[in-house]
């Protein structure tokens, strides 16, 4: 099972193990692992598995998360990587992860209020006041836009960047790919990414990309700074602001 | 690209009519899919009256000329999806019009998910919590957002997703057809390669049954109306609390030039003729 460590300097000052629910980083004592430092929000960050691998997220902090030397908003996290939240740190040890295989994420669930209805416009404004209020992850509303960016690093293309602005981006050969690869042999549809509502999916085409080095076996997450490779291009996914 | 399709509704093991309705244009090859609310049977008044307004303005958009003017466009889009989007705004007014003049159809309202196949260019066009999947290399891939609040909250990132799956709040639409005078319609164009699956589908049908096995069933059942009737009869066998309507679409190979002339296969168009499906 992973553990995340936190420390202060060279000296460990609390340890706990990842398992099915997340866990809460901040300054409030409420917190898995409470931080006690004014630099750090009351509900800093959040660390958790989602489809075998380990990710943190930043929950909007003031002085932010970072990853080793990196500011992250979402990064998926290896074995032996540092997370610093002001002068603590958390060591990650993730030795032990137990991949969850895809299809088990996403589970139908019987309707609870029976009648659909519709809200006007009042009433959805305040609804989801309300909902922003209570929940406590709210950085999408707080007006940064995030523009999820293919970058070319390796491999031939006809562009070095892509903004993915549309619900389904198509990476190969082909005329109507978004990102055209270049070159004999390649496939016509060698990937794809999906925008759903919580993010951006990549799911293979006629191959199978790896993320982060890993094969993937059906759709995947993607998040900041993850690196996809597929027929023999190499692209860093990020967020740009 | 040949195009071979095939649809059902279903009253589901829970509710005593269907408010969902849906219409198959062969000849078009235009698809349209609406779940109606609104009780006292308005639902079904108001999913039908969004299906027969887009379908007659997509079949002679002459006769309602001025409805080309609905909405906003942008210029890069074909005329096909240009159409299909006036066509939904124009469901929108017709609906919202209607329970205008009538105070028993007062809050009834629609969702609408329609898709319109010109070539390889998929046109879809989008309000409410009905869904568009397109199933490609094995990949199903949602095509359409939800417009309801959980479907937002998860946008914001209040709500994770599996959150919005468990919430007590998912019927709570934030968009729909008739509730107001003027609407925003979601339209996206897509490219359609060789064996992709599109598959229409109201929320009877994501609500019971999962991603994986939708994806599952595609691919394991070539005709496209037993594919829909085996995934209505899943949702069914889970409680089928909802009506359940689901439209395949099947994209076939190409043409393959010279060798299909000698054969005769390729050349041959099936004759699609008008209207199929209902309520």
């Amino acid at each position: 099972m992973a553990k995340l460590s936190l420390m202060f300097e060279e000296k460990t000052v609390k340890e706990v193990p990842v398992g099915n629910r997340p866990v809460s980083i901040g300054r409030s004592p409420d917190n898995d692992l409470p931080v006690d430092n004014l630099a750090v929000s009351n509900y800093h960050a959040r660390v958790y598995f989602e489809g075998g691998r380990l990710v943190v997220e930043d929950l909007d902090s003031l002085n932010g998360t970072f990853v080793n030397d990196l500011r992250v908003e979402r990064a998926t996290l290896h074995d032996g990587d540092s997370i610093w939240i002001g002068k603590h740190h958390i060591k990650v040890d993730a030795s032990g992860d137990a991949p969850v295989p895809w299809d088990t994420g996403r589970k139908a669930s019987a309707p609870r209020i029976n009648e659909t209805m519709v809200l006007d416009t009042k009433a959805r404004r305040e609804m989801l006041q309300q909902a922003a209020a209570t929940g406590e992850r709210v950085q999408f509303a707080s007006g940064r836009l995030k523009v999820p960016t293919l970058i070319v690093v390796g491999g031939r293309t006809d562009q070095k960047e892509y903004m993915l602005t549309n619900k389904l981006t198509v990476i190969g050969k082909s005329a109507m790919a978004t990102v055209k690869v270049k070159g004999w042999f390649k496939p016509p549809m060698a990937a794809q990414i999906n925008q759903r509502d919580d993010g951006y999916y990549i799911g293979p085409g006629d191959k199978m990309p790896t993320v982060n080095g890993a094969a993937i076996t059906g759709p995947v997450r993607l998040n900041d700074g993850d690196v996809i490779e597929v027929s023999g291009v190499r692209m860093n996914f990020v967020f740009r602001e | 690209m040949r195009i071979v399709s095939g649809g059902v509704t279903d009253l589901g093991r829970v509710r005593t009519n269907n408010e969902d309705c849906f219409r198959i244009v062969e000849s078009l090859n235009l698809f349209v899919l609406a779940d109606g609310m609104g009780g006292e049977a308005h639902g079904e008044v108001a999913s039908a009256l969004a299906v027969e307004t887009i379908v007659k303005f997509c079949m002679e958009p002459e006769a309602d000329a001025g409805a080309t003017l609905l909405g906003n466009s942008e210029p890069s889009w074909t005329e096909k999806t240009k159409r299909l989007t006036s066509a939904v705004h124009l469901a929108n007014k017709n609906i919202y019009e209607s329970a205008e003049a009538h105070p028993e159809q007062h809050g009834m309202g629609a969702t609408l998910t329609a898709a319109w196949i010109d070539g390889s260019k998929l046109s879809i066009a989008h309000v409410g919590d009905s869904r568009a999947y397109l199933l490609r290399s094995g990949n199903l891939q949602q095509l359409t957002s939800d417009h309801s609040l959980v479907a937002e909250q998860v946008r914001r990132g209040i709500l994770t997703a599996a959150e919005a799956e468990e919430s007590e709040m998912q019927s709570v639409l934030l968009r729909a057809l008739g509730a107001l005078p003027d609407i925003e319609v979601d339209t996206d164009e897509h490219t359609l390669f060789a064996r992709d699956i599109l598959m229409l589908c109201c929320d009877g049908l994501t609500r019971m049954v999962t991603e994986p096995e939708i994806a599952g069933t595609l691919q394991a059942e070539i005709d496209p109306t037993r594919a829909a009737e085996k995934l209505i009869a899943l949702a069914n066998e889970r409680g089928g609390v909802d009506n359940i309507t689901v439209i395949v679409v099947r994209v076939g190979a190409e043409s393959r030039g010279w060798f299909s002339w000698l054969f005769g296969g390729g050349r041959k168009k099936a004759a699609g003729n008008g209207v199929a499906g209902g309520s």
